[in-house]
């Protein structure tokens, strides 16, 4: 019996690390538990409520992701502030994001979103929320994307 | 005829592996494809030091995919009873623990979200643990 639990225990490590390194973005094998207690008090926001404030008009939408965003896929409208220059990327947005304004965060991941949320809430912005599911969660709901050859659809 | 637990009905252990084999297999697949969500449904029962929370996150559902799956194959069948066996009693002193700690959290049993910690849900999981149990003592 203990050598059947050590071949399962042996493919599962397998499957579980190869999985890991395929995945992008990889999850960081030590935890921000800042990140999670943010979550924890910001609850998600599902895509169609996103949707619904991206429509009113009511919500600021701040992308995350590294790359710059005319080379991705991204929400239409959406100001870019990434985790590794945070404070150049806000300096350039300042003069359109206000400490009032509703803001709602996507990227890669929700560790690395919750993370930019964090300095945000940091820097007296009251109202962050993040987008659960990011840009697919977003596709799916049929919220618009605007494509890096500049089409939207 | 006297009876012997270890010696139970094959079609009644077969019927054990299939219930208790094929939840697993369901509870994995989201945690599979979300390990940040299932990571925050694990951070939420406050039990884990933030250093094995991820390492947790993404081994923990592949165990319970390949355990399942392992149950329905009578080669692997007993060693994947000690394990599945094993996370079932884990799952019962989480969720006793958030209960008895008053956490007011998810289960997230399969996947982010689901049904809230409850006496029911530590029913669940001891019925499943006591028939990886019976699986386990049965004389091949």
């Amino acid at each position: 019996m203990l050598r059947e639990a050590g071949v399962i225990l042996t493919v599962t490590l397998i499957l579980a690390l190869a999985a890991w390194l395929l995945r992008d973005p990889r999850l960081p094998l030590v935890a921000d538990v800042g990140v999670y207690e943010f979550e924890i008090e910001h609850p998600l926001l599902t895509a169609d409520e996103a949707l619904r404030f991206y429509e009113e008009g009511s919500h600021l939408f701040i992308d995350t992701r590294e790359p710059a965003l005319e080379g991705m896929p991204h929400l239409p409208g959406a100001m870019q502030v990434r985790p590794a220059r945070f404070d150049d990327d806000l300096r350039a947005i300042i003069d359109f994001i206000f400490p009032e304004d509703p803001l709602i965060l996507y990227g890669d991941g929700l560790q690395a979103t919750a993370a930019v949320a964090g300095r945000f809430t940091e820097r007296g912005y009251e109202q962050v929320s993040l987008l659960g599911g990011g840009l697919r969660a977003w596709r799916k709901a049929g919220g618009p994307v605007e494509e890096p050859t500049g089409g939207t659809r | 005829m006297k009876f012997e637990w270890t010696r139970l009905p094959r079609p009644l252990i077969w019927l054990f592996a299939l219930v208790v084999g094929g939840t697993f297999v369901v509870a994995s697949l989201d945690k599979i494809a979300n390990p940040v969500d299932f990571a925050q449904s694990t951070y939420r029962y406050r039990m884990l030091p933030a250093g094995l929370l991820h390492p947790f996150a993404l081994f923990m559902p592949w165990l319970e995919l390949t355990g399942g799956l392992a149950l329905l194959w009578p080669a692997l069948r007993r060693g994947a009873a000690l394990l599945v066996g094993g996370m079932n009693f884990m799952f019962v002193v989480a969720l006793g623990a958030a209960l008895l700690r008053g956490l007011d959290i998810s289960c997230g049993c399969f996947g982010a979200g689901g049904h809230g910690v409850d006496l029911s849900l530590i029913g669940r999981d001891v019925l499943m643990l006591i028939a990886c149990v019976l699986v386990m003592v049965q004389r091949r």
